[in-house]
């Protein structure tokens, strides 16, 4: 059996043809190299099925296949998915250390130690106020003083308390907005939604739309910064996702389901760092508002159980419930003119004052020191927490880049391959021409 | 593993550098210009607790100190009039030898005892003493004269009307003193329960002069003035090493301020020297960061192909 004489431009054709796609891939690559989220693509080549001759093509008789050049099989993204998944697991773990270190930072700078406004200097000036107030029991000036010094210390602890509370309410309502009916969960969700959709379109009709499915990833991956996802591929393009360690069911192949509950069971990511920090009763914040009223009741009652020496409830200090820091206020009835100085009203007698003075350094003030050097020692855990996290997410996104990103390098050569190959393709095309020339109009022509 | 070293990698993590190395080199300079190495509790939970700690113990300090000064006035003001009272009493002692003698005629001692009735006065003149507007001597009852001016009438003139509670001052963390002194055990009640103390003394001398009693003034009324001029001085005695008692503690708490205040230096200040040295080097490093970045992320295989 004999071969076609222009079975060699086909074959050159081919190569033509597969390399003019490789420079175009490659060109796309070089394109998107800053795009987030993008994959590199390759052109997968591969011979293209060979001219099978039965018999006769060879010595002795035989059959053999001829090569017929190169064939593009596939547009192939280079990802591994397992590295999504650790990458998507980092994420969620960054996302909570990130959510929980800014929180506490916002109520680590809301007590302002140490410094000349906090609580400690004015706790500090209030005990000045009453030894100030022993050595003169009748000067109009100490008493006036140590009054609006009281007044300014309850200001003190009241400001922390709603500077506290505001920290927690602010994470509340970021929360909220995240998950309320459109919000930038449902948002995220419907677009994977719609990406779905189309990718199972053309994945059932056998295409691979490589682009969508990079866009799909990247929103998949802001999803795991929200809150732990368990991805799952449903076979036929589409992904279903369950959010939270319960798996609650969030996305599958007939869309977007979730009613953002008012709590979410270990939600992990922002979102549960969200709500660890502004739960009531229970979060963060909410547990420093209760620890500063502690310490606010515990100062109200040792300065009363010194003010009250006959025991009739003559206050000093008034305080309510447990969020005490923040109702903290002098009691009714207290002036410059009736503050109590000692039990027998005499112009000098400074027994209570001095007694109350003596209250300095005392467990009260050290249970404020407690606080503060709690609240530092989370906020230093959490500022930690966040910078290993930061490191990790950086590790694998370093390891999934190094297999996806695009290096313009590598690009740079495969243009200068394809390049070369397109052009030997078509020296190998000519070289035929020049063949054929010869075949076809030098030929026969003996004599003329 | 070998990887590839994509574009993006390299531009992030040199980006990535130079985002740590200038959070350490802002760090560093928060803490030049603060001259603080504690800024916020979470710098250093431990040491930031000792130092709200230290700064209030330095806060008493200085109260404690104010305290004395304050004190020590209230002192001087007890010690001045101890002072003129001594000294009346000495007079007193002088006129009762000259009036004891047998050879002064009537005239003379009544002039005499006039002038033991005007001792008597300014010996409560100076128990009336006062230190800021307040009566020294009255115990609590600083707003009310102890012997008050002009006399009431009898049986009450001599009457003690101060309060036998007296104050006291904080000086330290649980240590007080006493401030006033209680002038009614020296200077009595006078005549009416006829105590033999200064001002039943005295008036005893007017009368006995204007009685020519010389027996009685050479006698009971010259051996009680000298045991009360015995216990006078007790009590400035007293005052006395109450005020030596103030100064010792005015130094110690001056030197436990000092201490206090390098304790809190130390725990609270920055280390300028070390400082300094960290943020050179790391202004240097952030340079190198800065152009190694510029270098790498400029070159690419693109500049060596034609």
């Amino acid at each position: 059996m004999s071969i076609s004489s222009f079975y060699g431009l086909q074959t050159s054709l081919r190569g033509l043809l597969a390399q003019q796609r490789a420079l175009d891939t490659t060109g796309h690559n070089i394109a998107n190299a800053s795009t987030k989220g993008y994959s590199r693509q390759q052109a997968v080549m591969a011979a293209s099925p060979g001219l099978a001759i039965a018999s006769g093509a060879v010595q002795g008789g035989a059959g053999a296949h001829i090569g017929s050049g190169v064939d593009i099989q596939a547009y192939r993204r280079v990802r591994d998915t397992f590295l999504d998944l650790q990458y998507r697991a980092q994420a969620t773990r960054l996302g909570q250390e990130a959510g929980r270190a800014e929180g506490l930072d916002r109520a680590e700078l809301a007590l302002a130690e140490p410094s000349d406004n906090g609580i400690n200097k004015q706790l500090s000036d209030f005990w000045d106020a009453w030894s100030n107030l022993s050595e003169a029991p009748p000067d109009q000036a100490a008493r006036e003083a140590l009054v609006e010094q009281a007044k300014t210390l309850a200001e003190a602890f009241a400001t922390v308390d709603q500077q506290l509370e505001l920290v927690g309410q602010q994470a509340r309502s970021e929360f909220d907005s995240l998950t309320q009916a459109g919000g930038e969960l449902e948002q995220i969700s419907n677009e994977i939604v719609a990406l779905n959709d189309t990718i199972r379109r053309f994945v059932t009709a056998g295409d691979a739309p490589n682009d969508l499915m990079d866009q799909r990833d990247l929103l998949l991956d802001r999803l795991s910064e929200l809150g732990q996802t368990s991805i799952t591929d449903n076979g036929d393009g589409s992904v279903s996702v369950t959010f939270g360690a319960t798996g609650t069911p969030m996305i599958d192949a007939t869309g977007f389901h979730f009613q953002a509950p008012a709590t979410l069971a270990n939600a992990g990511g922002r979102l549960g760092a969200l709500q660890t920090l502004s739960n009531v009763p229970g979060g963060e914040l909410d547990s420093y508002r209760l620890e500063l009223g502690q310490v606010a009741t515990s100062i109200a009652a040792a300065v009363n159980q010194v003010y009250d020496h006959a025991g009739d409830g003559t206050n000093f200090f008034t305080t309510t419930g447990p969020y005490a820091a923040g109702t903290m206020a002098l009691a009714a009835g207290v002036t410059a003119a009736t503050v109590r100085t000692g039990t027998t009203g005499e112009a000098d007698d400074n027994k209570l004052a001095l007694q109350i003075s003596e209250l300095r350094g005392d467990a009260p003030d050290g249970a404020y020191r407690a606080f503060i050097a709690r609240v530092g020692s989370e906020v230093r855990e959490a500022t930690r927490n966040e910078a290993n996290a930061q490191a990790l997410t950086d590790a694998v996104m370093d390891r999934r880049d190094s297999v996806a990103g695009v290096s313009l390098d590598e690009e740079m050569g495969s243009l200068v391959r394809f390049q070369r190959a397109y052009q030997a393709s078509a020296r190998a095309m000519s070289t035929m021409d020049e063949m054929l020339d010869v075949l076809i109009n030098r030929t026969g022509r003996v004599g003329l | 593993m070998s990887s590839r070293i994509t574009t993006g990698m390299v531009q992030r993590n040199v980006l990535a550098d130079l985002n740590r190395v200038n959070a350490a080199l802002t760090r560093t300079q928060e803490k030049l210009s603060s001259n603080r190495e504690i800024t916020k509790p979470s710098d250093d939970p431990f040491n930031a607790a000792r130092a709200l700690q230290l700064r209030e113990s330095l806060a008493g300090t200085q109260q404690y100190q104010r305290n004395i000064q304050d004190t020590m006035g209230w002192q001087e003001t007890s010690e001045q009039a101890f002072s003129q009272m001594t000294s009346a009493i000495a007079q007193v002692k002088e006129l009762l030898v000259q009036g004891s003698s047998d050879s002064v005629d009537a005239g003379s001692r009544e002039a005499i005892a006039k002038e033991v009735d005007q001792l008597l006065l300014s010996i409560k003149e100076s128990a009336n003493a006062t230190y800021q507007g307040r009566y020294v001597f009255s115990g609590t009852r600083t707003n009310q004269a102890p012997y008050p001016l002009p006399e009431p009438v009898a049986p009450n003139q001599d009457v003690f009307q101060g309060s036998p509670q007296q104050i006291e001052r904080q000086i330290g963390p649980g240590v007080t003193i006493e401030v006033s002194v209680s002038v009614s055990g020296v200077l009595g009640e006078g005549q009416g329960p006829s105590d033999g103390r200064i001002i039943d003394n005295l008036r005893d001398i007017a009368e006995h002069l204007r009685s020519g009693d010389a027996a009685s003034l050479r006698g009971a009324d010259m051996s009680g003035l000298d045991a009360n001029l015995e216990s006078l001085l007790g009590l400035r005695a007293v005052n006395g090493s109450r005020q030596n008692r103030l100064e010792a503690a005015l130094t110690r708490l001056s030197e436990v301020e000092e201490s206090t205040f390098k304790q809190l230096s130390e725990t609270e200040d920055a280390d300028m020297a070390k400082t300094l040295i960290d943020f050179n080097s790391q202004q240097v490093a952030y340079q190198a960061a800065l152009k190694a970045g510029a270098n790498i992320v400029q070159v690419s295989l693109m500049d060596f192909l034609r």
